[in-house]
């Protein structure tokens, strides 16, 4: 149940940190988003 | 469409891309590759017949039975432990695929913590594989972790409380299953690992187990056996054999109050004598230098000579630092002379078996060229 609780906390911030990249206007800034949810969308999937 | 839009689906591209490549690759660490069941093996099950908690999950794990043609004594055989101690696992396939048990029976769990040998330690640089050439091809294998894949357990608590004693140690050490025996049926998934194999020990009646380790070259506890009390006299006869051939072996008492490992819990809990081995592997070792497959295979460490030079140490270390066939060579032959202290102290019950490849066949009489895997790849099919 834990892990359930934790997957869907991992999807909603993997839903903002998406949402951001195509808010922000810098490009740096996009592309420190997109290395944030490499790892997130690995753990949502319980890849890595 | 504005310019960030554009830029935005490029990024979301490129994190797609590396997803593929990143999650393929921390998928296949999931395939720990075939063992060559021997001559000796006469029936493969799961683990998960012993207790079907863990059926279907990534701590169910193959064991291996070999039953002599003669009835005898029950000893089993626990590799990979610690995924990250290749000699414990390589030993224990070399025994698989060699071996030929006359009397007794013999239970071979070559990967004990499954689950931790599908993932590697972060932040060690550990090598994902191992490979070793052999008669039949270069076989590759899995490179682990010392605790269960955060994937199959999580979260770790602050403090681990060992469930049997309330013994508090480390959080990390919750994903270690040689903290976590006699285990747990309703426990963690290592806990209830470790509790599998409580229950195949008991209900086997298993007489001698074997755990086979590694440890680092600066770590106390090293070319040693530790033994639970009531294994101490076979164990003190099989290390007299040890030293007679020239392999130093050293004996520790298991402590009484340190909990959860093999040495002690299979011991209070169970009809076993246990005993654990240590083997030095310098990959593992918090002194070590550049971490690759070539150092897991050799141990050959320019920063562990220099240790050496500087006292640091608790084995010698020297230019030819500790190959694996020297490793796994000291494993099998602690096996085959504990297994005959074994059986001449318990006479009723012996455990015979022959095949099995013994320090001599893979270290002493090695070409020095053939060391860090090819004459250890001679013995595995």
């Amino acid at each position: 149940m834990i892990t359930l609780i934790y997957r869907g906390i991992v999807a909603i911030v993997v839903f903002f940190i998406i949402k951001n990249i195509f808010q922000e206007e810098k490009l740096t800034l996009q592309a420190n988003a997109t290395l944030v949810i490499i790892p997130l969308i690995l753990r949502l999937l319980m890849i890595k | 469409m504005q310019r960030k839009h554009i830029t935005g689906f490029i990024c979301l591209a490129v994190a797609l891309v590396v997803m593929v490549i990143t999650g393929r690759n921390f998928l296949s660490l999931k395939d720990l590759g075939t063992i060559v069941p021997g001559p000796g093996v006469t029936e493969q099950k799961m683990l998960s017949a012993y207790f079907d908690g863990i059926e279907g999950t990534n701590m169910d794990t193959e064991v291996y039975i070999m039953e002599g043609s003669s009835p005898g004594g029950k000893m089993l055989i626990l590799g990979g432990t610690h995924g990250n101690e290749p000699s414990g696992y390589l030993s224990a396939i070399a025994f698989i695929e060699n071996a030929t048990v006359e009397s007794g029976t013999v239970y071979v769990i070559p990967y004990t913590n499954h689950s931790g040998m599908t993932h590697n330690d972060p932040q060690e640089a550990s090598p994902q594989y191992i490979h070793i050439p052999t008669d039949n091809g270069v076989r590759t294998f899995r490179y682990g972790s010392r605790a269960s894949n955060p994937v199959d357990q999580w979260p770790d608590p602050d403090v681990y409380v060992h469930a049997a004693s309330g013994q508090q140690l480390s959080g990390s050490e919750t994903r270690n299953i040689n903290r976590a025996y006699p285990g747990r049926p309703d426990g963690t998934p290592t806990e209830q690992a470790a509790y599998a194999i409580a229950e195949l020990v008991r209900n086997e009646d298993v007489n001698l187990t074997f755990d086979l380790h590694e440890a680092s070259p600066e770590y106390p506890v090293i070319n040693a056996t530790v033994s639970h009390e009531k294994g101490m006299s076979v164990a003190a006869e099989g290390v007299m054999e040890l030293q007679l051939k020239g392999i130093a072996m050293s004996l520790e008492p298991s402590p009484t109050n340190l909990h959860g490992l093999t040495h002690r819990e299979l011991g209070d809990y169970t009809d076993t004598i246990p005993l654990l081995m240590e083997s030095a592997n310098a990959s593992q070792g918090r002194l070590r230098g550049a971490t690759n497959e070539a150092l897991a295979l050799t141990g050959i460490d320019k920063a562990y000579v220099k240790s050496e030079a500087l006292g640091f140490l608790y084995v010698p270390y020297d230019e030819k630092g500790h190959p694996i066939e020297e490793r796994v060579g000291r494993h099998l032959q602690g096996i085959i002379e504990y297994t005959k202290a074994y059986s001449a102290q318990y006479a009723d019950a012996p455990v015979t078996f022959i095949g099995v490849p013994t320090y001599d066949d893979l270290f002493l009489s090695a070409d020095e060229a053939d060391l860090g895997g090819v004459q250890l790849g001679r013995y595995l099919h």
